[in-house]
């Protein structure tokens, strides 16, 4: 029974859920604790984010944007130089995975007409050196583009299973981001990430093919930030 | 068009994006390699540029401050602007200002992946919930 003090002591809720949340919050199972309280930081974190839980991100948090933004994403500092060498090595890496990325055609419904206008020379993805590979064993990313029923979920599931690391999703249109349409269905999943683990979201029933391709340019950026050599000396 | 013209028009671009590395550096980074005249600048630093000698749809573009890097992206293009580039206008704001309602509000970038960004959050009561053991009257 010590325990209930030390734990409201050492974790304050965020005030603004408490106010959204009422006399509701002693029900809510994930209460959001403050790592750190400064009084400063917060001030600035609060006229400027519109999100509820600022203090996520907080250790990774960026600094303001300066007159010519490098191209690497890990500007220092770095406690010695093999740390400065592999993030080199991991910008060149993640260039690499960015600029050919080779997406498995999952079409299920009529959003796989948008993603083959995608495909087209119009929105002409290859110029991003995104092209379709009709095999898991050879892609990187697979794009769910439709509904995603119950008979079909094993088979994507195996899909993404046969797919070589690192590897993508994009969920695209309604039906594969939480059903959409066939939501209430018996024959549906509600949503592909009930199966599989997505990456970038392309709202919109159907998306228009600039839609798909502002989320493939997403998961670019979402690429060049990642750290795999780091994650591998740290370890 | 002659091929001398041509060569004229790689001199232009050249110039214009301030000698050979310039022009380098620019095509590196946007993937851009036109000349054209400057429409207006908004007020995130973005640049508008116009040029018919390209054909409709590639006359006018947007080239994006360095403060962006290569991070630039679709939606740091504000609504005033995004009406002229899509061509839903021929004026630009910088020639005619829309009027400013009192409702409008400030333009916001795509905050996603960075730590401004949207986090959903549940808005219902957990459907599971731990019991509370009743207290003994001693």
């Amino acid at each position: 029974m010590a325990t209930i003090p030390v734990l409201r002591l050492s974790g304050s809720f965020n005030r603004q859920l408490s106010t959204l949340f009422g006399r509701q919050l002693g029900t809510t199972s994930a209460p959001i604790q403050r790592t750190h309280t400064n009084k400063k930081d917060d001030n600035v974190l609060k006229s400027t984010s519109s999100a509820l839980v600022p203090y996520r991100n907080q250790s990774t948090d960026v600094a303001p944007a300066p007159e010519k933004k490098p191209y690497s994403p890990f500007q220092g500092p770095f406690s010695s130089k093999a740390e400065y060498a592999l993030t080199r090595l991991d910008d060149l890496l993640n260039w690499g995975r960015k600029s050919s990325m080779w997406p498995m055609t999952f079409g299920l419904a009529c959003c796989a007409v948008e993603m083959m206008h995608f495909a087209g020379p119009r929105y002409d993805m290859d110029r991003f050196g995104v092209v379709f590979r009709a095999s898991p064993r050879q892609s990187d990313v697979l794009i769910v583009a439709g509904t995603l029923t119950n008979k079909m979920a094993p088979a994507l599931r195996k899909i993404y299973d046969q797919m070589p690391e690192p590897r993508w999703v994009i969920s695209m249109g309604s039906c594969a981001n939480g059903g959409g349409y066939y939501h209430y269905s018996y024959a549906v999943v509600r949503g592909c990430d009930r199966v599989i683990p997505v990456d970038i979201y392309v709202p919109g029933c159907p998306p228009t093919a600039e839609a798909l391709l502002y989320g493939v340019l997403q998961l670019q950026k979402k690429i060049k930030r990642m750290s795999t050599m780091q994650i591998w000396y740290r370890k | 068009m002659s091929l001398l013209q041509k060569f004229a028009n790689i001199g232009k671009v050249i110039k214009q994006n301030n000698g050979i590395v310039g022009t380098y550096l620019k095509l590196f980074r946007i993937d851009a390699f036109k000349w054209g005249d400057l429409v207006g600048e908004d007020k995130y630093g973005n640049k508008y540029y116009q040029n018919n000698y390209y054909f409709y749809g590639r006359n006018r573009w947007v080239e994006f401050p360095l403060s962006v890097g290569h991070d630039y992206d679709a939606s740091q293009i504000p609504a005033e602007w995004h009406r002229w580039l899509q061509y839903i206008c021929d004026e630009p704001p910088s020639q005619l200002p829309l009027p400013k309602r009192k409702w409008m509000a400030d333009h916001v970038e795509n905050l996603s992946g960075t730590d401004r960004c949207y986090v959903p959050y549940s808005t219902t009561r957990p459907k599971i919930e731990a019991w509370v053991p009743p207290k003994r009257n001693s």
